[in-house]
């Protein structure tokens, strides 16, 4: 009953994807690499970020609508162009239109796609957290399936990922920042799952914002638990200052590219599996047969599970990561304090 | 795919305003959640983690001091029940002895009465020879007088008697059958 359920539903899908590919013939006398251009473009289009918001109605195509989102440009000192907003066909192209970029002196905060679906992410998280796990203060045992779901998930946090990587002297204390960065990649991953929806997560820039957070609480841990003298020294290396000119630039370039990392893992992945899905759907019309869709639905299915197994591993490996940079960033301390210790005694 | 095509699209365009609206929203989520959510929900835990090992350890104390309390009270059982064998033991004992010192002072008692009582029949025995004696010395005065027909000097004839009568044999008069 189950199986033929579903073989309906991969059967209607399919015609629905099929659908456009049985119009007029004119497309169809179109060149094969062109249709191939259009459906890369047509993904690419997709996963990128934009200045509107596409609402697409399945089938239904002429019921689409583009929202062009609130644009937003700051005026920076070194500015030499006008910030004003953009208006008409230049607002709405999200590449190859030329936009102010920083260098020209226009900071674009404008509410990108992304911005747009990382808030609602945002949103739903702390709308989430403030109802569901907080309960009665004195109640002190979860009740209710989410409740103890998310009591879960935050006591994993705490104990597999801040308390193992940082220990348990510093662990508690930056459990708060990985927790919100754990549940932040989460939600935005979980979100990009929906129909409508876009994955911020999938964007450099989120990403990259992320990792920023992630190395300023690196240093901020290290400087405070090893004090700022140890933590400079620690940049040396701690070899002999002959060889400070090699060593130093090469510890500097291994604080970077820890959260260099971070960036381009959780980016790949997020739209990695985006893209596969897009193209395994791709391949009804690259090739025109309706009858791939009988093969490339069920793969699709198949990896958006994936995807959302991935939105949760993804997430776990971003905090894991993050905390065990914490910890190496707290251990400066310990083994500045062994060096002493062992300086101190050979003085003896 | 062509290389020119990836480049164009745009995917990989780092977008300045969004690092700083990903900064700002992290910022903002972070400090509302350690506000309203991390705090409350760690604290609770922490509290439900401290009250859990406490009723443990609690409830091991208790138990150690329970059995203590169990063993002290077995002994205090052994301890009394030996004490109450101890005593009815001693008691017995205590009785045996009154017991015998009963009969023993009754048997005192009854020896103390048998002696009295002979020697109140010795007594009224000697009483009895005497007065016997007395009678007996008149007896004869007045059978000899009788006999004689004279007057016989009263003190010269009483002596005589009294020696009559002393040398009547005095061991028939202890043979005499007690009063």
């Amino acid at each position: 009953m189950r199986r033929l359920l579903v073989a309906g539903v991969v059967l209607v899908a399919g015609l629905a994807l099929a659908e456009p590919q049985e119009g007029p013939g004119a497309e169809h006398a179109q060149g094969v690499d062109e249709k191939e251009v259009s459906v890369a473009d047509y993904i690419l289009h997709h996963v990128s970020d934009s200045n509107e918001y596409e609402l697409e109605v399945p089938i239904l195509d002429k019921y689409n609508k583009t929202y062009l989102l609130p644009q937003l440009f700051v005026p920076m000192p070194w500015g030499g162009r006008s910030c004003e907003p953009l208006a008409g066909a230049e607002a709405h192209g999200d590449h190859g239109v030329a936009r102010p970029s920083l260098a020209q002196g226009c900071l674009d905060l404008s509410i990108t796609k992304h911005t747009l679906f990382m808030w609602i992410a945002a949103g739903l998280l702390v709308l989430l957290m403030l109802t569901v796990p907080n309960r009665d203060k004195r109640q002190l045992v979860p009740r209710g399936t989410w409740a103890n779901l998310f009591e879960a998930m935050i006591l994993f946090v705490r104990d597999e990922l801040a308390i193992k990587n940082i220990g348990t002297k510093y662990g508690a204390k930056y459990t708060p920042f990985l927790l919100t960065i754990f549940f932040f990649i989460l939600f935005m991953n979980l979100l990009g799952l929906l129909p409508w929806s876009a994955t911020a997560t999938a964007n450099l820039a989120v990403t990259l914002g992320l990792a920023v957070c992630v190395f300023l609480v690196t240093q901020f841990a290290s400087i405070r638990a090893a004090g700022f003298k140890a933590y400079l020294a620690h940049l040396t290396g701690g070899v002999h200052w002959a060889l400070w000119p090699i060593m130093i630039p090469v510890e500097i370039l291994g604080l970077f590219t820890k959260p260099f990392a971070l960036t381009v893992r959780l980016f790949a992945n997020m739209l990695a599996g985006h893209i596969v899905i897009f193209f395994l759907l791709g391949l009804i019309f690259i090739l025109k047969n309706a009858a791939l869709a009988f093969m490339s639905v069920p793969f699709a299915m198949g990896i958006y599970l994936l995807e959302l197994f991935v939105a949760f591993v993804q997430a776990y490996v971003f905090t894991m990561l993050s905390a065990l940079f914490i910890g190496m960033g707290v251990a400066v301390a310990h083994h500045h304090e062994e060096h002493g210790h062992e300086a101190h005694g050979h003085g003896h | 795919m062509s290389m020119p095509l990836v480049l164009a699209s745009g995917f990989t365009d780092v977008r300045p305003g969004l690092i700083f609206w990903t900064l700002v929203t992290f910022i903002l989520v972070f400090a509302v959640l350690r506000w309203k959510a991390w705090g409350p929900i760690l604290a609770l835990a922490d509290e439900r983690e401290r009250q859990i090992t406490g009723a443990i350890e609690a409830a091991k104390r208790e138990r150690a001091e329970a059995e203590k309390l169990l063993l002290e009270q077995k002994m205090a059982i052994a301890d009394a029940r030996r004490e109450a064998a101890e005593l009815v033991r001693k008691n017995q004992a205590e009785m045996e002895h009154f017991r015998d010192e009963m009969k023993a002072s009754a048997q005192r008692e009854v020896e103390a009465l048998k002696e009295s009582a002979r020697r109140d029949i010795t007594e009224q025995q000697k009483k009895a020879v005497a007065e016997l004696k007395a009678l007996s010395v008149d007896m004869a005065i007045d059978i000899a007088q009788k006999l004689l027909g004279e007057k016989m000097d009263d003190s010269r004839h009483r002596a005589l008697a009294q020696q009559f009568v002393r040398e009547v044999p005095a061991e028939d008069a202890s043979k005499t059958p007690r009063a």
